[in-house]
């Protein structure tokens, strides 16, 4: 691949152990609560580190497959993972990267780096404001209503088409044709190929196409996360990019929070996946769309100066970042409530006698 | 607390202290080569096994060390949420001693 040979591997600093540990460490929390998401912040965060692009990209896919794996197997054994819906999902979106790929390739041909940009840009404040705000939306109306989620409309009507073959998924509970499955797992491939989280579009996919709850879909996406994360990894790996020691400094924080996302989720209600989701979505969309001027002044389609466009790409991280801290306080918050409310219910000191504690 | 749990979160803090050497001695051993390790780990084409197989390696190791990490301290999973339901089962027969006739003189 022409230019690997000018590649300049970073020099570690302790600022720079400190930040990856801690970035690590936000990304792997919430990913291991809602499925997906360190990725936009990890990549640009090596970046602005001095990391080139490609590198970042490399590194953080290095870290993926192990931490979903973690995640993973931890969920599984919350009996959350449902394993054939997300090994089935990952085939469509092996596909959907494919073709993702393929077409950044055709824009980058055609308009540029600033048209990559900007075409990438675009992708992220689309996608996350409409599912992000229908996400958010059904989170509200479940947390205000109290009952537990019910399968929406378009999943059902999906479920009862008999169109061989079907496929019945056990811990997801859920009837459905092989064929509905291919959209959502090739827009996830597409979209991870595009913004590099495919789960924005997997996890809501999940829930309110194929039909399964916010603790399975989150839980499963971590198996899609799995496999796509480790064959880019191998793909990278063979082009000689991935800085190892960026990896691990960010492993050694995202699995203490993987661990500790999946641990949270058996403490929170279903829409709480959903609600954190949404919030995350809608701030990161946030966050790009302050990106955004700065690739249309690049394309010379807006003028606007470089002081107000350095202003807007400083607030664009720094909001980003935002977005995922918002998560973590809200997961943590969550399940210390969890943890103290099963304390206090298991409260009952050692020896005590029937009538003592009927007392008490 | 419950003996059990005791007895639980011990055994978590010795295996995090296992744990934690270990993967102390992975990290040191990879920071402390930095510069063979990147030379051999970018080299590309078939080395791309390397840092494929130590990012396997350090999830492990290191995965073990969280976990056991966030137990010790007393951070789990909620009991209720991944209580794994047993099947019923039917109450043992209890064995009565045959009675006997006794014949006291």
């Amino acid at each position: 691949m022409p230019g690997v040979e000018q590649l300049t591997f970073i020099d570690l600093s302790l600022y720079s152990v400190i930040f990856l540990f801690v970035l690590g460490f936000i990304g792997g929390l919430v990913s291991g609560f809602i499925g997906s998401g360190g990725a936009f912040v990890l990549t640009p965060g090596m970046m602005t580190l001095g990391a080139p692009g490609a590198v970042a990209v490399a590194s953080n896919m290095c870290h993926k497959f192990p931490k979903a794996m973690v995640g993973a197997y931890k969920r599984y054994k919350y009996g959350q993972v449902d394993l054939k819906l997300g090994v089935i999902m990952a085939i469509s979106a092996a596909v959907g990267v494919l073709v993702g790929i393929k077409i950044q390739e055709f824009i980058l041909a055609a308009w540029g780096e600033a048209g990559s940009n900007l075409y990438i840009s675009l992708a992220f404040v689309v996608v996350l404001v409409v599912v992000g705000g229908y996400v958010f939306r059904d989170a509200m109306k479940l947390k205000k209503s109290g009952k537990e989620a019910g399968t929406t409309k378009l999943a059902q009507k999906l479920q009862s088409i008999n169109l061989p073959p079907m496929i019945h998924f056990k811990t997801a509970n859920v009837r459905i044709s092989l064929w509905f499955t291919f959209p959502v797992g090739f827009a996830t491939g597409m979209l991870a190929a595009t913004i590099a989280v495919g789960g924005f579009i997997g996890v809501p996919g999940m829930m309110y196409v194929v039909g399964a709850s916010g603790l399975v879909s989150s839980a499963s996406e971590l198996v899609i996360a799995f496999i796509m994360g480790f064959t880019g990894s191998v793909k990278w790996g063979i082009l000689g990019m991935i800085d190892i020691r960026m990896t691990l400094l960010i492993l050694a924080g995202s699995l203490f929070g993987v661990q500790l996302g999946a641990i949270g989720t058996t403490y929170v209600k279903d829409y709480m996946v959903k609600f954190v989701m949404g919030a995350i979505m809608l701030i990161v969309a946030v966050s790009r769309g302050l990106a955004i001027p700065n690739y249309l002044t690049q394309l010379e389609l807006m003028s606007v100066s470089s002081g107000i466009l350095q202003i807007l790409s400083t607030v664009s991280y720094i909001s980003m970042v935002v977005a995922l801290g918002t998560g973590c306080v809200i997961i943590l918050g969550a399940m210390f409530k969890g943890i103290r409310a099963e304390k206090a219910a298991a409260e009952v000191p050692e020896g005590t006698s029937y009538q003592e504690m009927k007392a008490s | 607390m419950p003996k059990l749990a005791r007895q639980k979160r011990k055994k978590a803090l010795r295996n995090a202290i296992g744990f934690g050497l270990l993967t102390a001695a992975l990290y040191a051993a990879v920071f402390m080569n930095q510069g063979t390790v990147m030379t051999y780990f970018t080299k590309g084409g078939m080395y791309a096994a390397l840092p494929v197989l130590t990012a396997f390696i350090f999830s492990f190791a290191h995965g073990a060390f969280a976990g056991n990490f966030w137990s010790a301290v007393g951070i789990e999973a909620s009991k209720k949420a991944t209580r794994v339901k047993l099947p019923a089962t039917k109450a043992a027969k209890r064995v009565r001693p045959r009675p006997r006739a006794q014949m006291s003189v």
